[in-house]
């Protein structure tokens, strides 16, 4: 199988979603190539999981004065900061039959390229089941995944130099307010790529790039016709909509 | 009425129950961060508990939740039918005792 690699590319949150999406309707169809993806989000944003309530989950008055933008994923999981310039994600669309059937195996698959990148960087990482990866017993990466028709989409984060701060001033963890020993709390569950090696957030797309691509054919390439303007309609259609995003 | 009710599955996710009732569940909804293949599998848990007495026990519950991720094909990952069914009746015992104050 060859994949297809989408360089480190720079969307708003909710082509981010539209473009993971209409790779999957591609792929469905037979049209597009099975994808490996690295995206950042501008202006910074939010994502929820499918199931999450977007009014319990995130402090929406606070995204909007921050101009942080607010969006539903279509795979589960939890609520995730995605600082512009503190993490990269990265998007794997591809047959379902490609995958281990078992759910925690293909996310331990998927999750051991995110590791052998981190490895490069000379980070020892692990899988933490059900979706997490840590180093030292601390989450630096996030996943994941949703199967709908016979297509798998996996998409992860990890985190650079996230602002945790601004991340828990957007994140409803708890009704408390934001304090200090929630911070440090926070803190204590959370690492990131620059508190264990000095490499620049470039440095770490290519480090991932390596590890997700090790062993497999692969060119790079970008989005098809189709496939951009089938992202447009569902940006406008479905992922910058309340009646999607506040669903739940 | 009205409930819900949130809880931590053991070794799991979060999982939460909104729901109105009255002698029968008439609507329930079900949150979290966990995860649900195929996603669509969500909606039709939460219409299969719809019409259930509001005194069923959390066996009936749980065995409707497990007859139906069989029949259709659905797989819970970080969530369970037992959790499903425990946090469902958290939440009609939260509208009680809210109706009672």
């Amino acid at each position: 199988m060859e994949w297809r690699v989408i360089r480190l590319e720079t969307r708003n949150a909710y082509s981010n979603m539209a473009v993971d999406n209409a790779i999957m309707e591609g792929i469905r169809a037979g049209s597009s190539a099975p994808t490996i993806r690295f995206y950042r989000w501008m202006p910074s944003a939010v994502s929820i999981g499918r199931f999450q309530s977007m009014n319990d989950e995130v402090n929406v008055e606070k995204c909007r004065e921050l101009n942080i933008s607010y969006v539903r994923r279509i795979t589960g999981g939890g609520a995730v900061y995605h600082d512009s310039d503190g993490e990269i994600t990265y998007s794997v669309i591809a047959p379902e039959r490609e995958f281990p059937k078992n759910i925690i195996e293909s996310y331990k698959l998927i999750c051991g390229w995110v590791i052998s990148g981190l490895a490069e960087l000379g980070i020892e990482a692990e899988f933490a089941p059900i979706n997490d990866i840590t180093v030292n017993g601390k989450k630096i990466s996030g996943n994941a995944q949703a199967r709908s028709d016979s297509v798998l989409l996996q998409h992860g984060t990890v985190l650079y130099s996230t602002n945790i701060k601004r991340m828990f001033s957007v994140l409803k963890v708890s009704n408390e307010k934001i304090s200090d020993k929630m911070i440090k709390s926070a803190e204590e569950r959370v690492t990131r790529v620059v508190d264990h090696a000095g490499t620049t957030q470039e440095g770490l797309y290519e480090a991932l790039l390596k590890g997700f691509t090790e062993g497999k054919e692969y060119q790079f390439d970008s989005l098809n016709g189709n496939e951009t303007e089938r992202a447009r309609e569902l940006e406008k259609s479905v992922y910058s909509s309340d009646s999607w995003n506040f669903s739940r | 009425m009205h409930g819900s009710a949130k809880m931590k599955v053991p070794n799991g996710k979060m999982v939460e129950a909104k729901l109105e009732y009255g002698s029968t569940i008439k609507r329930v909804q079900l949150l979290g961060d966990f995860f649900v293949y195929p996603d669509s599998g969500l909606n039709g848990i939460e219409e299969t508990l719809e019409g259930l007495g509001a005194d069923a026990e959390e066996g009936e519950i749980a065995k409707r939740v497990s007859e139906f991720t069989r029949r259709n094909n659905v797989t819970l990952v970080g969530v369970t039918p037992e959790a499903i069914a425990s946090v469902v009746k958290r939440a009609m015992s939260d509208g009680m005792e809210s109706n009672k104050a």
